[in-house]
């Protein structure tokens, strides 16, 4: 078999292979008189079948199993022995002549067939210089704490009954029967319906003449349904509601202690407190790992410059254009109305499709050299909380995971993503900056505008880039790179 | 053009292990009509495949009586012709007419 190189142009790559006829043959003939032994034809006996014969029944199709093979064994051979990592499926050429690849079957004719590929360059992890970070740290303040606790409280207030008159932020309880032109209509009664007055939400008009009663009044009170009220047959008419006044309850001052604690299932107003920081800090944590995470983008990009292939950036490119040009096709706009012409923002998409494909090659080359590896138990979380998403169809989904492994893969890459990530954090060089929490905001949106040129064309890249994630599933090796752009995209949005 | 009663009275070529054996002889083995005459053969073969004949033996298999699930049946006898070829002449019948 001779292999020559017919094309070395920046990462593109053609070889052509040309495999001798006489190989061709003999290894044919192996074939056959292996098959010898096994195949049963009319007229004699197992195993005298004498090979001429055999070789006319069934060379052929022999002859065409040794072609796919040797197209499907010897591209990944070639390359591996060559040193090289194609981007993406080496593209086979063959002949198309049919009279020309029947001598090729009969062993006649050299069989010669060509790849086409763009090789992924190699990748020199540059270990020495350290990736430095600025964490920031927002300092919680205790009155915004105070604030969610006092809006959580205001959820679990209670209310105690009162003699008298209802007021505003009232509670109420009613039995209420609506008539239209005298006809009860359907949803229109209820009873024991607990209301609290100024909370909006009954029809308008509804609730404010209730203001005044007193536990046991009767009232008929008339209201207008509004114009846009959903249900058509009611929008617009005007209606009587019969109203029986059970209890008038006044709601209890808010006050934060123990007891509201424990009516939250916690043990103290401490506690509490604790667990709303917490929550608190968790969000913050989040906008901080994705500000850093873009930092390590940033720098990562800018420490590694090299050419990527073109069929990689092509088909992210695709996926990113195809998603642009369907939603502004959906809102209706064109580019001009995004004071950016077509060509201006093609090119745009253009830079942002290399730089994921490039950052994606990068992080899946440090996560190999780093030994990062996605445990069956990650998996699994991944799985069940992709499955919890859609209620009602669990079956559905679980089985389409299993059965397609390309769906395992768009599950393992954000998790891969995050733990070459992580594995950069530990070795970056971290500063950690405390910052209000005015101050981790608005510096994001300082950069989400120098970034892109037209931030309000992120939405749209974000979507893009989401759904990249699931086509990428079918190809193996450029998974990381989509992945990881969009959460690129996430942060710079944030 | 060859007659066209030749190709009725040459029916197949006989490819089996005996046959194969035969070839060694300068033989070639043909299924034949049951009518046909060895003069009738070897014109045939002379005429279809351009070869010189030396002698033709023909023999009749009689078809066996079968049973199948307990009605009985017969095969149909096939009548063979075991061609020698005159000295230096050579035929594949596995080309094919």
């Amino acid at each position: 078999m001779q292999v020559t190189e017919t094309l070395a142009e920046g990462l593109k790559r053609e070889i052509k292979v040309v495999v001798p006829a006489q190989e061709m043959e003999q290894k044919l003939n192996e074939r056959l008189a292996d098959a010898k032994n096994k195949v049963r034809l009319n007229g004699f006996r197992p195993g005298k079948v004498p090979m001429s014969h055999l070789k006319k029944m069934y060379g052929k199709s022999f002859m065409a199993d040794l072609v796919n093979e040797i197209i499907r064994d010897k591209p990944g051979a070639i390359l591996t022995e060559r040193g090289e990592r194609s981007a993406t499926q080496p593209e086979i050429k063959m002949t198309e002549d049919e009279a020309e690849a029947n001598e090729i079957l009969d062993a006649k004719k050299d069989f010669e067939f060509s790849l086409a590929y763009e090789v992924i360059p190699a990748i020199e992890l540059k270990g020495d210089s350290k990736l430095t970070v600025t964490r920031e740290v927002v300092d919680i303040p205790d009155e915004e704490v105070e604030e969610q606790v006092l809006r959580i409280a205001e959820n679990a207030k209670t209310y105690e009954t009162k003699k008298g008159k209802a007021a505003d932020g009232d509670r109420v309880t009613i039995d209420y029967l609506g008539k239209i032109d005298g006809e009860p209509f359907d949803g229109g009664k209820d009873d024991d319906a607990e209301l609290v007055i100024g909370s909006k939400r009954f029809i308008p008009g509804f609730e404010e003449q209730l203001v005044g009663v007193k536990a046991g009044d009767e009232k008929t009170i008339t209201v207008s349904f509004p114009d846009d009220y959903p249900a058509a047959n009611l929008a617009g008419k005007e209606a009587t509601f019969d109203i029986k006044v059970k209890d008038v309850a006044a709601a209890a001052e808010l006050t934060i202690d123990d007891e509201l604690a424990k009516k939250l299932g916690l043990e103290s107003a401490d506690k509490l407190r604790e667990v709303v920081r917490g929550q608190i800090e968790s969000q913050y944590g989040q906008m901080t790992r994705q500000k850093v995470k873009r930092q390590i983008l940033d720098q990562l990009d800018e420490l590694y410059q090299f050419d990527t292939p073109e069929t990689l950036v092509d088909a992210e490119f695709n996926n990113i254009w195809t998603q642009i040009t369907r939603d502004l096709e959906q809102s209706g706009k064109s580019f001009e109305d995004e004071d950016t012409t077509e060509e201006a923002a093609r090119e745009e998409y253009r830079k942002l499709a290399e730089r994921r494909v490039r950052l994606g090659l990068v992080l899946s080359e440090i996560g190999e050299k780093a030994g990062v590896k996605v445990a069956d138990e990650e998996m699994q979380r991944a799985l069940y909380e992709q499955v919890r998403q859609f209620p009602g169809q669990e079956r559905q989904i679980m089985e389409y995971f299993q059965k397609t492994p390309g769906a395992a893969a768009s599950l393992r890459a954000p998790i891969f993503e995050e733990k070459v990530i992580d594995h950069l954090l530990s070795e970056a060089d971290v500063t950690d900056k405390t910052v209000s929490k005015e101050e981790l905001m608005a510096e994001d949106e300082d950069e989400t505008g120098s970034k892109a040129e037209a931030s309000e064309k992120k939405p749209a890249k974000k979507k893009a880039a989401k759904k990249d994630e699931t086509v990428a599933a079918d190809e193996g090796e450029k998974k990381p790179a989509k992945k990881k752009a969009a959460k690129k995209d996430d942060a710079e949005e944030a | 053009m060859t007659d066209l009663r030749h190709y009725d009275v040459i029916v197949s070529p006989a490819i089996t292990e005996k046959a194969t054996m035969a070839s060694d002889n300068n033989q070639v083995v043909f299924n034949v009509a049951k009518k046909a005459t060895k003069p009738e053969i070897k014109a045939a073969i002379e005429a279809l495949f351009g070869v010189k004949v030396k002698a033709v033996n023909t023999l009749l298999r009689k078809g066996k009586v079968k049973r199948f699930r307990g009605i009985k049946g017969r095969q149909s006898d096939v009548k063979k012709a075991i061609v020698t070829l005159a000295e230096g002449q050579t035929l594949d019948v596995s080309t094919g007419l």
